[in-house]
Parts: C-alpha cells; sequence; structure tokens
C-alpha cells in the first residue's frame, strides 16, 4: 500500500531519448496503467520505478521517499516481466516462493507453503506447482508469474504486459479475473500495456504515452470521451477513429466544419476557433451509424457511396466515400453492397475538432470568445 | 515388377549401409593408427625395438621403469613430472575460473569504456603464436624469480585457460535473460546472491565444458615448459622427451609415458562427457 510519484524523469540511452520529463502520480491502491505503442518507453519507466535502470534526470518516490538511488531489493516492489522471467531451474512452487526466502521478505516455510498455495488456488495452478516453467504452456507461465508478485505484499505491483502473449479468449478470461484478485484491489498496481482494451477494462486511471512524453492522463471515459489529440483519439477504438482534413467557415447558420474537398459540411454548435482555422473533424467508427428510411432528430447526416464492407464477426464494417473521404462505420444492420448510396448519420454531441497543426483538440463546448469578436 | 521393387530399394540401402559402415572403419584406422602404434611401441622390449612390427615379445617393464618402479630410467622422475603437470593445470583452470567466471558475466552484462578492447586482447592470446612471447617471457621469469616455478607456470596457463573462459561463458551468459537476475533482485535478493542462486547453477554445464577444454589445453601445452621450466617444475610433456636424450633414445620409454599421460584428460573428458557435448553446442550456437 502506497503511492507512487514519478518527477521530471529522464531517461537517455546515448542519444536517444526514452524517456521525457515523466510526471505523473498514483494514488495508493490504484489500479493505473501506461498506454503506449512499442518503443513509448513503457518497459523503460517501469524499470526506473523497480531501481533496474537509474534514470538519467529526475526522482521517483514510493509512498513518499525517494527511492531514486535505493536499490530494487531494497524498494519492496514486486514485478511481473514481460517474457516472463521465471527460474528455469526452479518448480512452479520454487519460483511463486522465492521471494518469500530471500532475506528482506523471509517468512517461515509454513508461512510460505500456505501463501503460495493460497495463491495458486486463486490462480488456478493449484496442481501445477510441482512442474518446471518449460512443462507448463505460456497462459500457465505467466499465472505463475504473476503469482510470484503475489504472494509478498509489495508497496507496488509492477506488471509489464503480462497478458500480451495469451490468446485472446485466455486475455479476455485473465482480464476480468486479475481485477478481481483481493491482492490487486489493495495494492498499487502500474500496468504497462500497448492493448487499449486492456487499459480500459482495468485501468481506473490510464496514461497514455507516446515517444517518452505522456500526452494523456485520465479514467478510462476521459481518455474516450476527450482525447488529447489526434494521437490519443487513434490510439483508442479499433477500427480508428475517422480524422477528415479541412477547415472552419462561417455559413449562414453559423460556424461550419468544411472538407478540403467540400463534400462534407457540419454545422458545429459554435464556433471553437477564427473562420480558415485549419482543423480535423474526428468521428469514431462506432458512433456512426448507417440510415435505413428516417434518421432520428438532431443528428448529422452524410450521404455516400459504400466502398468497402467487411465483416467483423456480428457486426459489419462499412467504409463509406463521401467525395475524396473515406469514413468508416460500424454497423449492425443488415449487408451492404459495395456501390450502393447510403446516408450515415451521427449524433453531433460525438464530434470531435482537432487543431490540424498540432493535432490538440479544440473544446466545442466553450466559443471562442474573440474568435466572435473579431467577426 | 510390384513384387521386385521393395527388394531392390531393401538391396540399395544395405548398399548403402555397407558404404557407410566401410569408410567410418577407415576412418577409425586413420584416426587410431597412431595410437595403436604407440601403445604397440610402450610394450616393446628393448631388443625388438627396432626389429618388429606387429609381433614381439610384449612386457610391461616400459610401464614399471618410467614410474621407477623397475631399473631402466634413473635420474628421469617421470612420477614428478606427472605430478607436477596435475598440480600445474589443476591451478591454472582454478585461477582461470575463478578471475574468468565473473569476467565473462561482466562482460555479457555490462558494456562499460574499453570493454571491448579488453576482450578481443584476451582473445590475441591465443591467436598469437606462443613463440613470439616465449623469450620476453624467459627473460622476465628469469628476473622475477618466477622461472620454474609451480606460480610461474599456472601463471603463464593463463594464457591459454582465460581466453577459453571468458569468451565461451561469456555467450553463456548471454543467452541467459537479464530479467532473470533483474528478477531476483526484485525478489529481495542482492546482486551477489542473484548470481550464485539463479544464473550460476544454469551456466554449469559450460563451466564444466571450459573447465574440460582448458584443462586439456594447458595439459597439453609443450612450449611454456619447455622455456620456462627446468627440473622443479616440468611437465610430463617435456618430461616424457627426457628418454630420447642421452646416449640411447627410448622410444618405448616415451611412448609409455605419453600414454600414461593421456590418462587424466581421458578420465576427466568421460566424468563430465554428460554435459560436454549440449555445454559446448549451447554456448557457442544462439538460437
Amino acid at each position: 500500500m502506497a503511492t507512487l510519484s514519478l518527477q521530471g524523469l529522464r531517461k537517455e540511452y546515448g542519444d536517444l531519448v526514452a524517456l521525457d520529463e515523466l510526471n505523473l502520480d498514483v494514488r495508493d491502491g490504484e489500479f493505473f496503467v501506461l498506454l503506449g505503442p512499442s518503443g513509448a518507453g513503457k518497459t523503460t519507466t517501469l524499470k526506473c520505478i523497480a531501481g533496474l535502470e537509474t534514470p538519467t534526470a529526475g526522482r521517483v518516490e514510493i509512498d513518499g521517499r525517494d527511492v531514486t538511488d535505493v536499490e530494487p531489493y531494497d524498494r519492496n516492489v514486486a514485478m511481473a516481466f514481460e517474457n516472463y522471467a521465471l527460474y528455469p531451474q526452479k518448480t512452479a512452487f520454487q519460483n511463486m516462493s522465492f521471494p518469500l526466502n530471500s532475506k528482506r521478505y523471509r517468512v517461515s516455510e509454513e508461512e510460505a507453503r500456505k501463501r503460495v498455495e493460497r495463491v495458486a488456488e486463486t490462480l488456478g495452478i493449484r496442481h501445477l506447482l510441482q512442474r518446471l516453467p518449460r512443462e507448463l504452456s505460456g497462459g500457465q507461465r505467466q499465472r505463475v508469474a504473476l503469482g510470484r508478485v503475489l504472494v509478498r505484499p509489495a508497496d507496488v505491483f509492477l506488471l509489464d504486459e503480462p497478458l500480451s502473449h495469451l490468446d485472446a479468449k485466455l486475455q479476455m478470461q485473465m482480464r476480468a479475473e486479475l481485477r478481481s484478485l483481493g491482492e490487486m484491489q489493495n495494492t498499487t498496481s502500474f500496468y504497462v500495456s500497448h492493448d487499449y482494451r486492456e487499459a480500459l477494462a482495468l485501468g481506473d486511471r490510464i496514461g497514455v504515452l507516446r515517444e517518452g512524453r505522456l500526452v494523456q492522463m485520465g479514467t478510462g471515459e476521459e481518455v474516450w470521451q476527450r482525447p488529447a489529440d489526434t494521437f490519443v483519439a487513434r490510439t483508442f477504438g479499433q477500427p480508428e477513429i475517422n480524422l477528415v482534413a479541412g477547415e472552419l467557415v462561417d455559413g449562414p447558420e453559423g460556424c461550419l466544419f468544411r472538407s478540403r474537398d467540400g463534400e462534407i459540411e457540419v454545422l458545429l454548435p459554435n464556433r471553437p476557433a477564427p473562420p480558415g482555422t485549419s482543423v480535423e473533424l474526428g468521428i469514431r467508427p462506432l458512433d456512426l451509424e448507417v440510415a435505413d428510411g428516417e434518421t432520428p432528430p438532431d443528428t448529422v447526416k452524410l450521404a455516400g457511396r459504400v466502398y468497402v464492407v467487411e465483416r467483423l464477426g456480428r457486426e459489419l464494417e462499412v467504409t463509406v466515400k463521401i467525395g475524396e473521404n473515406l469514413i468508416a462505420v460500424v454497423t449492425g444492420k443488415g449487408s451492404k453492397d459495395p456501390d450502393e448510396q447510403v446516408t450515415i448519420f451521427f449524433s453531433s454531441s460525438r464530434l470531435l475538432l482537432f487543431e490540424a497543426e498540432t493535432g490538440r483538440r479544440i473544446d466545442l463546448e466553450q466559443e471562442d470568445v474573440e474568435a466572435i469578436n473579431r467577426a | 515388377m510390384d513384387d521386385n521393387a521393395p527388394h531392390g530399394r531393401k538391396s540399395r540401402v544395405r548398399a548403402s549401409d555397407v558404404v557407410t559402415n566401410v569408410l567410418t572403419v577407415a576412418y577409425f584406422v586413420f584416426a587410431l593408427f597412431p595410437v595403436f602404434w604407440i601403445l604397440l611401441l610402450s610394450l616393446k622390449p628393448d631388443k625388438q625395438l627396432s626389429t618388429t612390427y606387429f609381433v614381439f615379445d610384449p612386457t610391461l617393464e616400459n610401464y614399471t621403469a618410467v614410474l621407477g618402479l623397475s631399473q631402466g630410467a634413473e635420474g628421469i622422475p617421470f612420477v614428478r613430472f606427472f605430478f607436477n603437470s596435475l598440480v600445474i593445470s589443476f591451478g591454472a583452470v582454478a585461477i582461470a575460473l575463478l578471475v574468468g567466471v565473473p569476467a565473462a558475466y561482466a562482460a555479457a552484462r555490462w558494456k562499460f569504456r574499453g570493454s571491448e578492447s579488453l576482450l578481443f586482447t584476451l582473445l590475441s592470446f591465443r591467436f598469437a603464436p606462443e613463440l613470439t612471447v616465449i623469450i620476453p617471457l624467459y627473460v622476465i621469469y628469469q628476473k622475477l624469480g618466477l622461472f620454474d616455478s609451480y606460480v610461474g607456470m599456472i601463471w603463464v596457463y593463463q594464457l591459454i585457460a582465460l581466453p577459453f573462459v571468458v569468451w565461451i561463458l561469456r555467450s553463456y551468459f548471454q543467452d541467459l535473460s537479464p530479467e532473470l537476475e533483474q528478477s531476483a533482485l526484485l525478489d529481495g535478493y542482492t546482486r551477489v546472491r542473484a548470481f550464485f542462486l539463479i544464473v550460476a547453477p544454469l551456466v554449469r554445464p559450460g563451466i564444466a565444458a571450459v573447465s574440460l577444454i582448458s584443462f586439456i589445453f594447458a595439459w597439453n601445452n609443450f612450449v611454456f615448459p619447455l622455456i620456462l621450466t627446468a627440473s622443479h617444475a616440468q611437465t610430463v610433456t617435456v618430461g616424457a622427451l627426457s628418454f630420447l636424450g642421452g646416449e640411447k633414445p627410448r622410444y618405448n620409454f616415451t611412448a609409455a609415458a605419453a600414454l600414461i599421460a593421456a590418462i587424466p584428460p581421458l578420465i576427466l573428458a568421460f566424468s563430465i562427457q554428460r554435459y560436454l557435448v549440449r555445454g559446448l553446442s549451447f554456448g557457442a550456437v544462439k538460437g
């Protein structure tokens, strides 16, 4: 049980800057997920917290104590590695009880056995305790690695993509189990992942890392509904969010978004920036729907031609061509044929607008007062 | 036709088997004949030494004479040479492991300034001919009082054993994920404990293999003891040749001495052969 705080953390490998001014605070008992593509610096962050890498600059604090120069074995953190790092010459039982035999975390043999068995029971690997790692499947190894973390009460659990090597079905199952483990519920956990679904399912809060910088931090709902920029918006959601390049123009009814080829026009609730600003319009494929006759009121309608249809299990991903723009729509409605004329619509509250130059999101709820004055 | 086909194939298989076997036997004859010849030589009495090939009256007298149990080889303390070889070779391997295992581990895990040059220098000991350094070494050893001493010989054999230990074990350590030790660090163990509890047991086959190879190379070395020892610390390789000096060269004594000298490496090889093939191929070939 502890808080975790990274202050101005920076890590360089030669000329390469792996982490750049990373600031974040994880609350006591929180389950924090650090999300980012490979190479973003997720594992480096974990290893800096664990003490396996020495940061070039910045501080790591655990429970208010500066541990930047403390050896890993004195930090009281437990870590599950991406490649499991099970000791090949030890059985699952010996692997899991290994931390309990160390000088720092020693408990009696009897107590160690009890704890290992209890954790093994929760993880459903009790019958595998006498096996060597090479005799276990990937999923079982991952459970043993997780078990080795859970047997010892640590201040912080560090989990490096522990589910990434599992097949999809097992991943779903483990994702559900992971949060319900008692040990996880009480201990501050720092979880690293490249899978946005994992992040949304597990994280109390999510931090999005890009090229060593923290782009956004917030609850799953916040990062999903109000992404800080186009990078975050694209990270969450499959198929990816539709982004249409265009600019703001003044129309008779108010401020409009007009795509570069002029084929898409969307009336905005207010004028968030001066006319002529280059922007990108963002709308998630899940928020779009193909019209079936009448469309509900208060929606934005766009007409186009079906370009590609792909089946995603029960749903269809329909790509609609409007002018030069390709818009992906996920729909549960019946089959569509290529070249069919369709109308797609979405609720204007789902609309996202980004500055084209910086990629930053423009808040649509706020009028740009200056822009109005100028107009 | 259908009936004949399997017969045809069968006889063809048999023909290729015969060829394989003949070639194998031919190779064995080629490889083992010198050993066989030495064995014959070591069993021949003096009088038949240069007059017979395969038919003679075998005797064990050469062996007993070489070992000092009977007359004939006075003044040449072969048993002492043998003992010297044992002390020097085992000593050299022990020191090489003591220094080389930590060095190999460090070289595998940490890049530090000059680490590559250091490793290359070490390797260059192996491909530089011993003869190029032997004269300066002789002078240095004379001045330092290391000439003809155990310490001096064990030291100079580091040129042979240490590069093996460091280079071969380094690739063993590199094959192990550093995350194994990192995991042990987080499990509450110091670096030293993590090394001994987790890493060392995993490279045991490698340690066995390099110990054996460097022992054999140390045992077989000829040039260093030839120049750097006299009577006190002389080894079997040089000592066995003493029988060829004097008025009458005793080839049969030398043969017996050579065969006796081959025993320790053989015993060692057999006792750890379980590790050997696996050990050598494991570290060297990266997956």
